[in-house]
């Protein structure tokens, strides 16, 4: 997976508009980023990355570059 | 996987009753705010629920239940070899309720009685133990009785799960059938005990404060309260159940939509869908009744199954039912019912007053 369609995973999942998350991005900064976004997230990496995501990870995250790099 | 086979065993009537009050989460626009609440409503799916009093108890809508089970059945309690009782919230430390509830439905003396403490996989662990006690035992008839009240086992100010649960109460009644035959698999993850727990009020924190205070989550509760780490929960839900049902099926020769339906602990709206979704069950297959009823923990698979199909006549069903949860335990049962079995809700209030008496 590419960078750019890792940004437009997370984009959709926080429901972010387009072109508005950046790998420099921080978490907390993200409207979207709630106990939601987290179900989100966690669906997003079974699907589309075959990943487990726990809470103990989520945690570590603070920026979206964090995410990407889970990706793999 | 832990797989077994109960041949000659049926689920032949299953009864519920919850508490007579229900409750509207929107009531909690002025402690949570109203967009907080909106919010919830949307992602659990639970608007409504049935609450009890604090003097009625779990027993007391399995109570109920039973009683109601064995009068519609026609059943001579004499004839009842077995009763468990599975629950979170029995009525005391000691003794196990289900001598109480031996006592208050009149069971003859030539009856096994006990409590196993499971949650919202508790009812298709039950299936398993019950049915395996009449498979083992010279008896024919035993009941399954699973009731919590669980709202009461949370802080007040822990928004999501105030927001979540319902209580309710009831039995599941299984005999001897050599036509019949259920079949299941039951599994277990003890890394996750600590995913949803209450730490204090049994021997391991002895001394813990009964003071609410925030904690690391920014939820103000005890150590004798209620917590779960709903992403956890959630990344197992999603992760495991769907694989037990695939995995399951498979076994047995089909696709798990070839079933009449699958029925699943009510944990929250998301959940089953992301269960549909994985499943490729579609959610037409998947009766909902934690929009009125919550997550009643075990007791979700009955009350789904009475809100379902209470009123439906001779109606052949040949069900996946599926519990998951707290442990982390989970479980698939297979199992033919007749709708005529499956009795509608009892709402009631009746409470166990001799059972609060004790030092006579």
């Amino acid at each position: 997976m590419t960078d750019q369609e890792k940004i437009a995973l997370l984009e959709e999942a926080f429901e972010a508009d387009e072109g508005t998350l950046t790998p420099e991005t921080e978490l907390d900064s993200v409207d979207g980023w709630g106990s939601m976004a987290k179900l989100t997230l966690i669906v997003l990496m079974d699907e589309e990355c075959g990943k487990t995501l726990k809470s103990d990870d989520i945690k570590k995250f603070v920026t979206i570059k964090d995410i990407m790099d889970y990706m793999g | 996987m832990a797989g077994f086979v109960l041949e000659g065993i049926g689920i032949k009537g299953i009864s519920c009753a919850v508490p007579k009050k229900v409750f509207d989460n929107t009531e909690f626009y002025d402690k949570f705010g109203k967009e907080a609440v909106d919010s919830t409503i949307k992602m659990t799916g639970v608007r409504y629920s049935h609450r009890a009093p604090d003097e009625q108890t779990a027993s007391d809508l399995c109570f109920v239940a039973a009683r109601n089970l064995i009068e519609k059945k026609g059943i001579d309690p004499a004839e009842i070899g077995a009763v468990v009782f599975i629950s979170q919230t029995p009525d005391y430390r000691l003794p196990a309720t289900a001598c109480v509830l031996h006592k208050r439905l009149g069971l003859s003396k030539n009856c096994m009685a006990f409590d196993v403490n499971l949650g919202c996989s508790g009812w298709v662990y039950g299936v398993n133990i019950v049915g395996s006690l009449l498979k083992t035992g010279a008896i024919d008839k035993a009941l399954l009785l699973f009731g919590d009240t669980s709202v009461r086992t949370v802080s007040p100010e822990d928004r999501g799960a105030v927001m979540l649960f319902g209580e309710g109460g009831s039995a599941t009644l299984l005999a001897k059938d050599e036509n019949d035959s259920i079949s299941g698999e039951l599994m277990t993850d003890g890394e996750g005990f600590k995913s949803i727990i209450m730490p204090a009020g049994g021997f391991r924190n002895p001394n813990a404060s009964t003071e609410r205070v925030e904690q690391p989550d920014g939820v103000v509760r005890s150590a004798y309260d209620g917590y779960m780490n709903g992403t956890d929960v959630f990344s197992f839900t999603i992760t495991q159940v769907p694989k037990l049902i695939k995995n399951f099926s498979e076994k047995n020769g089909k696709t798990p939509d070839q079933y009449d339906a699958l029925i699943l602990h009510q944990a929250n709206l998301y959940i089953l869908q992301q269960i549909s979704r994985k499943t490729k069950v579609p959610m037409e297959k998947i009766p909902v009744s934690l929009d009125r009823y919550g997550n009643t923990s075990g007791t979700s698979i009955p009350i789904t199954l009475c809100d379902a199909y209470g009123d439906k006549s001779n109606e052949n069903l040949h069900l996946l039912l599926s519990g998951f949860g707290i442990g982390l335990s989970w479980g698939v049962v297979e199992a033919n019912i007749n709708s005529d079995d499956i009795f509608p809700i009892v709402v009631t209030n009746e409470i166990f007053t001799e059972g609060t008496e004790v030092f006579d």
